[in-house]
């Protein structure tokens, strides 16, 4: 578009010169003629004027000059046409009319631009030429302008349209992968068009990008599955040689001591098994299948039920909504968000709703106990990170960043704001097509 | 029962031999895969415990191989990769039960035992009886003493679970597993309080209970107690 104006702005800048030009060096051909017609009237008598002037005047159309003299009393001398009388121009002033030709059968009209001159004694002649041409030649400049507009601004936009709708493909494709990518099909390549244009040079750079992403999520898996299995080995020794001393302590103060131990071990199992599972979440190589949110949030809820006050927990829960996910971790931040709701919640009711909501599956569970102020919720999802006032109930500060993983790995958001009063944790997960159709 | 020991981790295998052996169980220690699968071959053992990563042969393939010949005899496989779906994979190549290291020597001594009894009872019987408690899975309904006890489903399971493996010590975990099929803790104590509830539909006024605590391991379903 921006072009289109660009081009109108330059030929019509080039038409406006142009006939600017045609017109002056027109009008300057005329005063030039007239000029020395007038010089003529003085240096030569009367009659000889007259013919000469007769003379220019016989084939008119030749060459597109126009004359008309008269005596001091207007009586007509000499000339082709007669307008003289009906012009009211002023000496030295310019004057445009139409004239009549016959040029064998065809009547045509011409416009002329002419001037008219004081000769002295009373004497007035007019020259002019025919300037319809110049009128032809601006339409004609017009006319090729006017097309050149249409051309261009038909190209532009049929240019912008196509280009679009391969930088549109190209996005969609780019965006579409990257989604896949995301939840976890590192694997994933975009197809070359093999013209070699900008966008395919994009697609391979991001296939290199993708390749760099795999080869370092796929180094840092194997790292994190030897570590972890050499930790959970050396972990498995110390616990059998606690387990041991246990079994065969006799004092009761070695019993005791021994039975810390393994205490401390267990806990430090169960760390070590809630980092990897957040590690296995963020690392999004978990395989993912068709999951009912619906029911496992059912049967979860349910699962707690006993462990509420009667009538503490309550759902609303929409039936046989289904996304792509991993059941059990699904599950697990679920169970994550229920313990934090009966424990945090102090006995306050707890609502867990699952329902629609624009292509997602909305789960929420909700609280009424005293809530996240804003400036800790980010912090609540970091490893470890435990609020203040929370030391004295049990925890790992693993909890809601397991589920901000899990939330992650399923393309969902994690959401927490004032239920005023309480806590509301919000997980938006995309149904699948099928679901959401 | 005679237990295969299959662990390439010697102090590891020591320890769980020692206990297990404690426990009255005749233990044989392999510590690697081609003689795994030899001895599981050649001797007649009542389960196998097979770590899952092992020189030379691995875990899983050994019991690719011992399910190829056609034998049945009781898998459990130990591993330090605990993953959902690691798990998933340990089963599918044909494996009974899966544990994550570190584990509690009692939760492997109850798994053990409960597969060698699976073995030996077939799972597919649908009257379970203990005492005058009775089960008929096919018709979903539970009798004490000819009276009807009403559950919810959930309930129902569980005691058909608990009643599949009477006179065993469950674990927490394994009913977790059996009953929910969860693989994470639940941290609060959501099984105890269900196990209070079905014990409060089914031995509340009854002089002899059925469902007992083992302390430090999990619960028992029996009636000598």
């Amino acid at each position: 578009m921006l072009l289109a104006v660009a081009m109108v702005a330059v030929l019509g800048g080039v038409y406006f010169v142009t006939s600017r030009i045609i017109a002056t060096e027109g009008d300057q051909l005329i005063a030039l003629e007239a000029q020395g017609l007038a010089e003529d009237y003085r240096d030569r008598d009367l009659d000889a004027f007259v013919t000469a002037i007769a003379d220019r005047a016989e084939d008119p159309w030749v060459r597109g000059g126009v004359y008309e003299l008269r005596g001091p009393r207007g009586d007509f001398l000499a000339g082709n046409v007669v307008v003289l009388p009906e012009l009211a121009v002023q000496p030295g002033g310019w004057a445009e009319f139409e004239v009549a030709v016959t040029r064998g059968d065809a009547n045509a009209s011409r416009r002329i631009r002419a001037r008219v001159v004081e000769l002295g004694g009373g004497f007035r002649l007019l020259v002019g030429h025919d300037v319809q041409d110049r009128g032809a030649f601006r339409a004609v400049m017009l006319r090729s302008i006017a097309w050149a507009v249409v051309v261009t601004v038909l190209f532009g936009l049929f240019s912008g349209w196509w280009l679009g709708r391969r930088i549109a493909r190209a996005a969609h494709a780019i965006g579409d992968s990257a989604g896949r990518i995301a939840s976890g099909s590192l694997g994933e390549r975009l197809a070359l068009t093999g013209s070699g244009d900008e966008i395919d040079t994009l697609v391979s750079r991001f296939n290199d990008l993708l390749a760099r992403v795999e080869s370092l999520t796929t180094t840092l898996r194997a790292v994190l599955d030897s570590t972890a299995h050499d930790l959970r080995g050396h972990l498995n020794r110390i616990r059998g040689a606690a387990q041991d001393a246990r079994r065969t302590a006799v004092d009761p103060e070695q019993a005791a001591a021994t039975e810390a131990v393994l205490a401390e071990i267990d806990r430090l199992g169960t760390t070590l098994q809630g980092l990897l599972r957040i590690a296995l979440a963020e690392s999004g190589t978990a395989p993912l299948e068709d999951v009912n949110l619906s029911a496992v949030a059912t049967e979860l809820a349910d699962f707690y039920q006993p462990v509420a006050e009667p009538g503490q927990l309550t759902v609303a829960i929409e039936p046989g909504l289904v996304v792509r996910g991993h059941r059990q971790l699904l599950a697990q931040a679920l169970a994550n968000l229920l313990d934090n709701a009966l424990k945090y919640g102090r006995g306050t009711p707890i609502l867990v709703t699952v329902r629609r909501d624009a292509g997602l599956a909305r789960l929420e569970v909700r609280d009424a106990g005293p809530g996240i102020p804003v400036e800790y919720r980010e912090l609540a999802t970091q490893r470890f990170r435990r609020l203040p006032g929370s030391s004295g109930l049990p925890g790992s500060g693993l909890g809601l960043s397991l589920v901000a993983a899990v939330a992650r790995l399923h393309q969902a958001r994690l959401e927490m704001s004032d239920a005023g009063p309480g806590l509301r944790v919000v997980l938006g997960i995309p149904l699948t097509r099928a679901a959401s159709a | 029962m005679k237990i295969l020991l299959v662990e390439d981790d010697r102090r590891a295998s020591e320890y769980l031999a020692k206990g297990l052996r404690e426990l009255g169980h005749v233990i044989e220690q392999v510590f690697d895969g081609d003689g795994g699968l030899k001895a599981a071959e050649t001797g007649s053992y009542d389960v196998l415990i097979l770590d899952r990563m092992l020189p030379r042969l691995d875990g899983l393939e050994i019991v690719k191989r011992l399910r190829a010949t056609g034998s049945g005899v009781p898998i459990l496989i130990l591993s330090a990769l605990d993953e959902v779906d690691e798990r998933i994979q340990g089963l599918r190549a044909g494996g009974d039960d899966y544990l994550a290291k570190p584990y509690h020597l009692e939760e492997l001594a109850a798994r053990l035992d409960a597969l060698a009894r699976r073995q030996r009872e077939s799972g597919s019987i649908s009257k379970l009886l203990i005492a005058d408690l009775e089960l008929d899975a096919r018709a979903r309904r539970v009798t004490r003493a000819g009276r009807k006890i009403d559950l919810t489903a959930r309930e129902f399971q569980l005691l058909e679970f608990l009643m599949r493996h009477a006179g065993q010590v469950v674990t927490r975990t394994m009913i977790l597993e059996g009953v929910w099929d969860y693989h994470f803790d639940p941290k609060t104590n959501v099984i105890d309080v269900h196990i209070s509830r079905l014990r409060q539909a089914i031995d509340k006024g009854f002089e002899r209970q059925l469902l007992h605590t083992v302390r430090g391991a999990g619960y028992t379903l029996t009636e000598d107690a």
